[in-house]
């Protein structure tokens, strides 16, 4: 798993270096503009996250003061001093500063030892077991796409950055859009009649040929509403660009995935769920260096976002969740590096979320097959997003699945 | 529906890359029976590739350190060697007149998904290209045996960092979960036995050239799977190859690329049977002969690849000779298929993941610019009233909707644009 979530740059982010008194993007001009249907002021945003590869949870929230530790991975274990503490004998990794301001704001819940039963050391497996949502049976649709299923039909409910789905987005009756980050350029004149006709429904199509015309009118559909938005600038962030964790310079594909975001979260997009992703967390080998440079990059690329956010009247809407389909082994390998494992920390950032720890620290001592014990199932996760910020029924996703991990704001 | 024109259709979109200029016509002019055993026994000397010259990839060394002069040359070199291993690639994908070896090479490429992104120099990949094509209709087992011990392989799953102190799992998972046995078939436990059956091997990764070193390997006796001795990789290898467990897995690796990635393989298929002994070209033989492939509802999407080779054959492109054939690399990669860069080791997605529209557009794109560079005199040299039919033969598309038919009619006083609409069709991104 190495380059999963690899895709290419973009120009669009030049524009981005806007000095903070910049005025903000107009949502009424764009939206006329555009012809957009913007999203209501208050609707809650959901941003999903994923790690692809497995990442590192013990090296991510780390617990310091255990023995069991740095006994387990000598060489690879972080010293208290070097890391950033979070409280209750956890800290962050050392390249995390963004998301522990944010943590000191108490934005960020962090919820510890998440999985599913019987863990999967697969990376497919599992990536599939949390995008579809499903345990216990294979199922093809994932969860948010059962969540779009119950929604009215438009392409702009959930979009995914890059030009292939994930499955999460991908449901039964209606998909999220995929959107590649150097926007989209459509055909005009005679060609875009010649289009439009080709992608109507014919009566004759099987499922796949309908797939196949419903993508060429999307591009369509989609064209017409979000194009304009993309030549504008995105929001000022407050944040000084960071040269954090040894990156290899320049904007993280990350950070220009959420740039894109923010530009069409700013302008009113009538999206209510976004996703994005970071590819390379499988660190067989030589593990400090490469999860601290991509930490980082997650790290910075969410609390810029959230700074950019909080500069409209968007902030307050978005919660952020970012999850990786497995934790690792305890025990270090010879590679400086780790195996595939069970349970890792999830994220959830924003001012809906009641910052602090959620479920239980997995013990370094009482292992369950020599790896963590998985001590919140992720479905409660998902059941509190799909109530408490996507407002819809869980059981039309997640079925007689009750538990929740409440770490919403009382409103 | 004309159930002869879908077979034959299947045929040279499923187990080649689409017909070139007349072969669909004359292959429904001899039936089906003579086209399948046609595409099934390629020729040993392929016509359309033999006189292709073979790339020569030099060893490139270590990396320079960087910021030196050296460093910016070995980039420069780095580049050109994978933008040459690319397009000689497409190049044979392109112009073979059987595409079943080609095709095959592209399943198994696949299948062991390796990436140049990791790999970073040509060579070793070369190597391993060669290594699938020479055993892509052959037996499975010594693909397998060659395959652990593929110093490109070895290197993408940390191979050369698996040693006897403490081993590195990344490839006795992967070799057993996707390339041999199928997920879930073994416990946690052979995991580890089978990574420490596979130590001691290391990488020189400028070549691929795998050395073993006795001392970083693990001698003790191991168990798995119900088997106990000491190992090393190419008995690992037999044992889990011989197993049944491995029969089906292939069976149902095939089946999901060949015929259905969304209905299970049956229980009774004839595809594993046919690889008892471990012959690929005869379970490749069995899916081909299989009745769901004369049955409408067992459809496929087209992956971006096997879309842009299609064309290429039907306008007669070379892909090194188009006018700046980076255009075409760069395309590929927007549509998320370049051949040597799999996203990860389980290989590319199927289906509907290819249909967005995101994809969309940079396909409309992409055909544009090859149908620029292509050869339309087929279409041009006919009257405007023969240019469906014609169309359909040249692109191998069993048939039209009224839909699309009426929109391809609408334009047939210009080739150029009914050409680029066929292709954008829903007929033509699926192999129906």
């Amino acid at each position: 798993m190495d380059t999963l979530s690899r895709r290419r740059f973009l120009q669009l982010t030049g524009a981005a270096a806007l000095g903070a008194t910049a005025p903000l993007l107009s949502i009424e001009q764009i939206a006329k503009a555009a012809e957009l249907r913007p999203l209501p002021l208050g609707t809650p945003i959901v941003v999903v996250v994923t790690l692809y590869g497995g990442n590192d949870g013990l090296n991510t929230v780390i617990p310091f003061k255990e023995s069991a530790y740095y006994q387990s991975r000598p060489d690879i274990s972080y010293k208290e001093s070097e890391l950033l503490p979070l409280g209750e004998s956890l800290a962050l990794n050392a390249s995390m500063t963004g998301i522990k301001s944010l943590w000191d704001a108490k934005k960020v819940a962090i919820v510890r030892g998440v999985g599913y039963p019987t863990p999967d050391r697969s990376h497919f497996s599992s990536m599939a077991i949390w995008q579809t949502g499903s345990p216990v049976s294979q199922i093809s649709s994932g969860w948010l796409g059962r969540w779009l299923d119950t929604q009215v039909n438009d392409p702009m409910t959930a979009i995914s950055l890059g030009s292939v789905l994930p499955p999460l987005l991908s449901g039964k009756k209606q998909s999220g859009s995929a959107l590649p980050l150097g926007g989209i350029v459509v055909p005009t004149g005679s060609l875009a009649l010649n289009c439009k006709k080709l992608s109507t429904a014919s009566r004759s199509d099987s499922k796949l040929m309908a797939s196949a015309a419903t993508s060429l009118r999307n591009l369509f559909d989609l064209s017409s509403t979000i194009t304009p938005i993309l030549k504008q600038p995105a929001p000022a962030s407050t944040e000084l660009p960071t040269a954090n964790g040894g990156s290899a310079g320049g904007n993280s594909d990350l950070q220009q995935q959420l740039d894109v975001v923010a530009k069409l979260i700013a302008a009113g997009s009538p999206t209510r769920v976004w996703s994005v992703s970071l590819g390379g967390f499988d660190t067989h080998a030589n593990e400090k260096g490469a999860q601290s440079v991509l930490l980082g990059n997650v790290s910075d690329s969410i609390s810029r976002f959230m700074s950019q956010m909080n500069l409209t009247k968007r902030g307050k809407d978005i919660v952020v969740m970012a999850y990786s389909e497995f934790g690792r082994r305890v025990k270090g390998n010879a590679s400086l590096g780790t195996d595939h494992g069970t349970s890792g920390p999830v994220f959830l950032i924003g001012d809906r979320v009641n910052g602090g720890f959620y479920g239980d620290q997995p013990s370094l001592t009482k292992l369950v097959a020599g790896d963590l014990a998985v001590t919140t199932d992720f479905r409660s996760i998902y059941g509190t997003i799909l109530e408490g910020i996507l407002r819809s029924p869980a059981k039309d996703v997640l079925g007689t699945w009750s538990g929740r991990t409440n770490f919403l704001r009382s409103t | 529906m004309d159930l002869q024109r879908l077979e034959t259709a299947r045929l040279f979109h499923r187990f080649g890359f689409g017909p070139k200029p007349n072969q669909f016509a004359r292959a429904i002019k001899v039936g089906l029976a003579a086209t399948r055993a046609e595409l099934l026994n390629p020729p040993s000397s392929d016509s359309g590739i033999n006189s292709l010259p073979e790339p020569q990839f030099s060893d490139l060394g270590k990396f320079p350190p960087a910021g030196t002069p050296e460093r910016v040359e070995f980039s420069k070199q780095m580049r050109q060697q994978r933008k040459d291993l690319t397009l000689w690639w497409l190049d044979r994908m392109a112009l073979s007149e059987n595409c079943l070896s080609e095709r095959m090479t592209w399943f198994w490429h696949g299948h062991w998904a390796t990436s140049i992104g990791k790999v970073e120099y040509a060579l070793p990949m070369y190597k391993q290209n060669q290594s699938l094509r020479s055993n892509a209709l052959g037996d499975f087992s010594i693909q397998a045996r060659t395959m652990i011990l593929d110093g490109a392989l070895q290197y993408w799953l940390d191979g050369g960092d698996n040693t006897a102190g403490a081993p590195n799992e990344n490839l006795a998972r992967e070799f057993m979960e996707l390339f041999s046995l199928g997920v879930d078939r073994y416990f946690e436990t052979d995991v580890q036995s089978v990574a420490r059956a596979l130590t001691g091997y290391k990488v020189v990764r400028s070549t691929g050239e795998v050395t073993f070193n006795l001392k970083k390997h693990d001698s003790n006796v191991l168990s798995f799977l119900g088997t106990s001795g000491t190992f090393t990789a190419a008995q690992v290898s037999d044992f889990l190859v011989s197993r049944d467990d491995c029969a089906q897995f292939i069976a149902e690796r095939i089946w999901y690329r060949f015929i259905s990635d969304t209905v299970p393989l049956p229980a009774d298929s004839a595809i594993k049977l046919s690889f008892s002994k471990r012959d690929i070209a005869s379970a490749v033989r069995a899916a081909a002969t299989c009745k769901e492939m004369s049955d409408p509802q067992f459809s496929q999407v087209k992956s971006p690849v096997e879309w842009f080779v299609s064309l290429c054959r039907a306008l007669a492109i070379t892909p090194s000779k188009l006018s700046k054939p980076d255009q075409a690399i760069n395309f590929l990669d927007k549509l998320g298929q370049l051949p040597f860069a799999p996203p990860n080791v389980g290989g590319w997605p199927s289906g509907e993941a290819w249909l967005t529209a995101a994809s969309a557009q940079y396909r409309l794109q992409f055909a544009q610019y090859l149908l620029a560079q292509g050869d339309l005199s087929p279409l041009k040299n006919i009257s405007r009233a023969s240019r469906l039919n014609l169309l359909s033969d040249l692109l191998g598309v069993p048939y039209w909707s009224s839909r699309t038919e009426r929109v391809l009619l609408g334009v047939n006083e210009d080739p150029a644009r009914m050409f680029l609409l066929a292709v954008s069709s829903p007929e033509y991104l699926v192999s129906l």
